[in-house]
């Protein structure tokens, strides 16, 4: 008797541990404002796709899981060995088995997985499928930052290069190609798609879609080394119009620095940074005056002879023009919120507003191994230049010119 | 190969005896079976079992160290106390001390210490080989953790992908010793995987068919295989990465036409095996506790033993479902991710078993049983998680986020672990001659369930919530304050159940040296045949072999059922369990040349790493261990190694004739009499 009141007791026990469980498992599961990374609250048409399977496959593990447990728990409770339990009586039946019953737990599973794995491979087979109107972007990996190339005309020469903020267009698919220049990382926009590896040698495909205007803050998900716990990124989409202003201002030329503050920094970004980083037309050992292209040189790490083992550091020609630098780790402009943590959807503007943030320009100008680790001995990561505070100032007003 | 020699090695076919040679070697044959100096001259399967153990819990502690620095430095978001650096080394070395160091050497202690007693032996197939695995093993893992010193442990995960692993990006010695130190430790497990697979199919005592070994042997064995095929592949990719970090070879280097796919690849087709070799010893466990605290026989002995074999065949169909984010395109996600969910088809199936086992028991809820019990409803939540990413396009949202960390710590903690502290519970009086404080394992057992929710549960929401892996640390905006601060309080609450493990250990010891309490043979009332021998287990094992007739020999020999099936006793305990006292016994010689050869693989090991000049004196060792071994007769001429116990000789004048009996009646040697003799001879075997 009292067993069989402690299995009932179990039972209900059970199950409602079972759904508090679960309950805090998905409290929250949707906000995006409280986890900017969150799986659970998709915001394009593949990530939905995803969410679409994991539902299901959720309630149905969520289901087993609660006849386990709580089976687990009764059977403790309802055939626990009793104080007045005596040895040869009431022994249990020695049951060796019941082949109709296992055949039974075995096909059932069976089963429940086929139908699943059918949603799952259609799921799998839809994920590469893209509109007519979708429009093409490299992404590159490198210790710890991502580059983004964009060739706008389809004429086989790259027109943008951007870092850390990728822009694309709202409702539109972007065909990412993605890839690596030195060990293999993994670009994750969670709100937009999975995951897709970056690996040396090879080009991944990868679709995303944002339904509406916004930030999407992503992650590097492939451990790369070092700083790989602070290899983040976002994922800016515009309104078709925006975007279409932000391609106009990428491809024409920031204009030249007219105080003096700006072009005596200018001179000594042209003396202590282009061995690393392009400004479209700038390149290490030019006179002044400073002219900048219209166009990236696709190759520059390689053609100023940089000693990264990634060859590469993020193009600045239009620093201004993203939100967050540093690799998505600190904001470029003053505001309430920080923007370099934050997935917002609803609204994006092609051309940030709002005070520069000097002070952060700064900090990351006098130690950079104080923002992210860096390893400049292994030729991994920005070095400590040793700049002088007055450099530091004059670099810092050339670097907000450059819009 | 002669695994069994039917007569003394000293007697010619006249059956005069000969004159022993004088031993070759610098070394006299040691000859001493108890004190300090024996366990490094022993052959005997418990004391390399017990050695395992101790061995591996010790690394449990540094790699249970390593856990408490990881959830230390992400219990606030910006924590500086371990350095990027740092934190890379530890949560790998915790990573490996983990897999290579604990839960793979513990389930070979088990494996060793029980196999050959489940299956009547009187010891493995080849015992010098047992004892060369366990001391390459031992001083590779040694060897392994001693790159702190020589400027930090690997730091490249565990997975050590390439080209990260490559020097070019990792320049420290971390991840040479990483190559080196797993290349030493396979060699270890190699040979044993050999050793116990040679036992099953030859050692086992007469009438013990496969279809009668209890199921905690046929999970080992199964395993044995699985590590018999993994363990090569593994080898093969540690020699390229090796060769390309110390000899710049260029195997996954893609400017120079390497692949660092060919790595994710073998390592995976290794790395998923891996998994089951850790789970299924568990799950052998569990499947002998479980019956002997219910009172039942497992239910569906052929489900059980062939779901472990068709998780044994599926798990080497599965490994890509590493790497659905890899980009190696959809054809092969799909297939992947096909066989990934049905291989919870076999788990679910035993899952669903032993369930039926306990259901209409009469549950004894000890110790042990609770850690089983434990088992059943942990693995069952990491085998769920792992459907849910079985689901590739699910899975390319959750891999390489904290979901990931949740799912194999339920698997690998939850199950392997938990069942390998059942075991512990449960085999402690036969392996030490007393219990552990079942009081204190209460604690333990609660502690550390809830410990062990409170540090991996959180996990799922974090990996959900977008948290990704091995990272130092995150920002306070990101969501993730609250549940990491909860997993650390609960690994701090897992620290503090371990360490009450660790007092029962030396409570129970002290307990036992005051006041010796005799547990008897079969302390549990259980089922298999080393309850059936005194504790701790003799040297010799059994005195008589069992000749068996039905699975669960020692149970039916006690009980019988009546016409509803229920358990009636038909023989007292004490008249079928085996009486102490044996002569004329003969048992494997110790040997001090598995410890010399092992000695020379880690000095080898510097020298690949630092210069190899160094290396000249390792390799010495090792082929004078080598030459050593083979001019060492297999048993010592010097007189033997019999067993005799002078003091209480067996007072069954027939069980002593049978002794003699079978030592003198073999002749045969040819090929086909072999695993015949290995069952009759009362002879042990050499190798």
């Amino acid at each position: 008797m009292r067993n069989k009141r402690n299995a009932t007791i179990a039972l209900v026990l059970g199950t409602l541990a079972c759904l508090v469980s679960g309950w805090l498992l998905l409290r929250g599961a949707t906000s995006l404002e409280t986890f900017p990374l969150n799986t659970l609250n998709p915001q394009g048409r593949k990530a939905d796709i995803i969410y679409s399977l994991v539902v299901p496959v959720f309630a149905i593990a969520g289901l087993v899981f609660i006849l386990v447990e709580v089976g687990v728990l009764w059977m403790a409770a309802r055939f626990r060995r009793n104080h007045d339990d005596v040895e040869g009586v009431g022994e249990p039946v020695q049951v060796h088995g019941n082949t109709g019953l296992e055949i039974g737990w075995t096909i059932v599973p069976a089963v429940i997985l086929a139908v699943v794995a059918v949603f799952n491979a259609n799921a799998i087979l839809q994920m590469d499928d893209t509109n007519a109107d979708a429009i093409d972007v490299t992404v590159v990996g490198q210790q710890w930052w991502w580059e983004y190339r964009y060739d706008i005309d389809s004429d086989g020469t790259v027109d943008i290069i951007t870092a850390t903020q990728m822009v694309i267009p709202a409702g539109r698919d972007v065909k990412l190609a993605i890839q690596s220049r030195d060990v293999i990382h993994s670009f994750w926009i969670p709100a937009l798609n999975g995951k897709m590896d970056a690996v040396p040698g090879r080009t991944h495909p990868l679709v995303i879609e944002a339904a509406d205007p916004g930030i999407y803050e992503g992650q590097c998900t492939e451990f790369c080394g070092l700083s790989h716990g602070v290899m983040r990124m976002q994922v800016k989409a515009l309104e078709p119009a925006a975007y279409d202003e932000w391609v106009q201002r990428m491809t024409t030329a920031p204009e030249q620095p007219t105080d003096e503050k700006a072009l005596a920094g200018q001179e000594v970004f042209v003396q202590q940074c282009t061995s690393c980083h392009q400004i479209n037309g700038l390149e290490p050992g030019a006179e002044a005056p400073y002219l900048y292209a219209d166009l990236p040189n696709p190759n520059y790490g390689e053609d100023v002879g940089s000693t990264l083992l990634s060859q590469n550091a993020p193009n600045l020609t239009h620093l201004m023009m993203r939100d967050t630098f540093a690799g998505n780790l600190l904001d470029l402009y003053q505001g309430d919120s920080a923007v370099a943590v934050e997935t917002t959807v609803g609204s994006a503007e092609a051309v940030p507003s709002g005070e520069p943030d000097t002070n952060n320009l700064k900090k990351w100008l006098r130690n950079p191994e104080d923002i992210k680790p860096m390893d400049p001995e292994n030729n991994q990561g920005m070095p400590n230049l040793g700049l002088s505070e007055e450099q530091i100032d004059q670099l810092v007003a050339f670097l907000v010119t450059l819009k | 190969m002669t695994i069994v020699h039917q007569r003394s090695p000293l007697e010619l076919p006249s059956g005069e005896p000969l004159t022993p040679p004088k031993p070759l070697g610098v070394f006299s044959r040691p000859k001493a079976t108890s004190g300090w100096k024996s366990w490094f001259t022993t052959v005997d399967h418990k004391k390399i079992g017990i050695m395992y153990g101790v061995a591996s819990m010790l690394f449990f502690l540094v790699g249970g160290f390593e856990a408490l620095l990881i959830r230390l430095q992400l219990a606030v978001p910006g924590n500086d106390l371990l350095s990027a650096d740092l934190y890379n080394q530890v949560f790998t070395m915790h990573g490996l001390t983990m897999i290579f160091l604990v839960v793979m050497p513990l389930q070979s202690a088990f494996a060793n210490y029980l196999l050959p007693l489940q299956i009547g032996a009187r010891d493995v197939a080849f015992p010098r080989m047992n004892a060369l695995s366990l001391w390459v093993w031992l001083l590779g893992a040694i060897f392994f953790n001693t790159s702190w010193l020589f400027g930090g442990g690997a730091n490249g995960g565990w997975f050590a992908y390439a080209p990260n692993s490559g020097v070019a990006f990792t320049p420290g010695h971390g991840m040479d010793f990483y190559a080196v130190g797993l290349l030493i430790m396979g060699i270890g497990s190699t040979v044993s995987a050999i050793n116990l697979t040679v036992t099953v199919f030859n050692m086992r005592t007469p009438g013990m068919s496969m279809m009668r070994m209890p199921v905690f042997t046929w999970m080992a064995f199964i395993t044995q295989v699985l590590l018999v095929f993994a363990l090569p592949v593994i080898t093969v990719a540690l020699f390229l990465l090796m060769f390309d970090r110390l000899f710049d070879a260029s195997f996954f280097d893609v400017s120079k036409g390497g692949d660092p796919f060919l790595w994710e690849h073998l390592f995976w087709i290794f790395g998923h095996p891996e998994v089951y070799i850790m789970i299924l010893p568990s799950f052998g466990i569990v499947s002998e506790v479980i019956p002997v605290f219910s009172r039942k026989p497992i239910f569906g002995y052929p489900f059980m033993v062939g779901s472990g074999i068709a998780i044994g065949f599926m798990g080497w169909g599965v490994w890509a479902h590493h790497m659905f984010a890899s980009g190696m395109g959809p054809i092969s996600v799909l297939a992947f991710s096909l066989a990934t969910m049905f291989i919870a088809v076999p788990t679910g199936v035993k899952i669903l078993n032993w369930m039926a086992t306990m259901y209409g028991g009469r549950l004894r809820f000890t110790t042990a049983m609770l850690f089983s019990i434990a088992l059943v409803a942990m693995f069952t939540i990491g085998g769920l998680s792992g459907v849910t990413h079985a689901v590739a396009p699910a899975d390319t949202q959750q891999t390489d986020t904290y979901y990931i960390i949740a799912h194999f710590h339920y698997v690998l903690f939850g199950g392997a672990l938990l069942g390998l502290f059942s075991g512990m519970y449960f085999w402690y009086p036969k392996m030490f001659g007393h219990f552990l404080n079942e009081r204190l394992g209460k604690w333990h057992f609660w502690l550390m369930i809830i410990g062990f929710n409170a540090t991996f549960g959180p996990m799922h929401m974090l990996g959900l919530q977008g948290m990704m892996r091995r990272t130092y640390t995150y920002t306070d905006g990101q969501g993730f304050n609250v549940w990491n601060l909860v997993a650390t309080i609960g690994a701090f609450t897992l620290a503090v159940s371990i360490l009450i493990f660790m007092y029962n250990v030396a409570h129970s010891y002290r307990k036992h040296k005051a006041n010796p309490v005799d547990p008897g043979p079969d302390p549990w009332d259980a089922r298999s045949l080393e309850w059936m021998i005194p504790s701790p287990t003799p040297e010799y094992n059994f005195a008589e072999l069992v000749v068996v007739e039905e699975f669960d020999e020692f149970w039916h020999r006690k009980y019988g059922h009546d016409e509803e099936g229920r358990l009636v006793r038909i023989a007292k305990t004490e008249d079928v369990v085996q009486k102490p006292g044996a002569t004329g016994i003969h048992l494997p010689s110790p040997s001090y040349w598995p410890l010399v050869l092992a000695v020379g693989l880690p000095l080898v090991g510097y020298g690949l790493i630092f210069n190899l000049w160094w290396a000249v004196p390792g390799a010495l060792i090792t082929i004078m261990g080598i030459f050593g071994w083979v001019m060492e007769p297999a048993d010592d001429p010097d007189g033997g190694h019999e067993h005799h116990e002078d003091e209480s000789p067996s007072d069954d004048p027939e069980a002593a004739a049978e002794l003699t009996d079978g030592a003198e009646s073999g002749e045969a040697s040819d090929e086909e009499t072999v695993a015949a003799d290995a069952e009759q001879t009362e002879e042990a075997p050499v190798g």
